[in-house]
């Protein structure tokens, strides 16, 4: 893991093509601006996380967990 | 193609039904999925996956539970699953059972876009309206308000 300090304005490079900018710093919150090609997809780590959680307790169903009919 | 199950044991599923997750599903391992009907007139399936016998997630489509509810698949995404035309993509929700039906959530952030005549699927972040990866199914509509509809994507298989 890399820890590094940024101002507001400066900029990280991941690689040549994603850079993020540090555009703002008000208080806790950071808003960043994040340059990246299409395909490389950026999410909220939160967001990320909740959705691989939910799928591997969905994982965990039995058979007997469903009702069988409406 | 036969596929190994540990829910349901060997299932025959036609080939043509088999379903290329490029991506996967997010956290989940493998590649290749079916989808299984769950039961007869029961609006849940089996997204099961063709490579790893314990995995499948139950799924249904989030229009029968929620009539207001929107996704945003990104041009990226569409362009990946090869959907040129919204109308052709059916889209599927993960629902994580629990022991008490009223208790049951349904993943409303990671919806699972599929392109049938492409035979691709894949799941998204679904950013818009701050919708909740675990929202309660039941909250608008009962079960037994619930109709069972077919999806387009070929059903690979009955898991009964």
């Amino acid at each position: 893991m890399l820890v590094i300090t940024r101002k507001s304005g400066e900029r990280i490079c991941l690689g040549d093509e994603i850079t993020i900018t540090v555009l703002d710093i008000v208080g806790s919150s950071v808003r960043l601006g994040i340059e990246a090609p299409a395909e490389v997809p950026v999410y909220r780590h939160e967001i990320w996380a909740a959705v691989k959680a939910e799928n591997q307790a969905a994982a965990e169903t039995g058979t007997g967990d469903l009702p069988k009919s409406s | 193609m036969i596929i190994d199950s540990t829910r349901f044991g060997e299932v025959e599923v036609a080939d043509d039904a088999v379903l290329t997750f490029p991506d996967g599903m997010i956290g989940l391992p493998g590649a290749r999925y079916v989808l299984l009907a769950a039961s007869p007139e029961s609006p849940f399936y089996w997204l099961h996956s063709a490579e790893h016998p314990g995995i499948a997630v139950p799924v249904t489509s989030p229009w029968l539970f929620f009539a207001d509810y929107e996704v945003r698949v990104p041009d990226e995404d569409a362009r990946r699953l090869e959907l040129a035309d919204p109308g052709d993509a059916d889209i599927f929700v993960v629902v994580r059972a629990t022991e008490r039906l009223e208790e049951f959530t349904v993943n409303l952030a990671g919806p699972v876009i599929v392109h049938a005549g492409a035979r691709l699927g894949r799941q998204i972040i679904n950013d818009t309206r701050g919708y909740a990866a675990r929202h309660p199914l039941f909250s608008e509509v009962e079960l037994n308000d619930v109709q069972a509809s077919s999806p387009r994507v070929p059903v690979a298989a009955e898991a009964f």
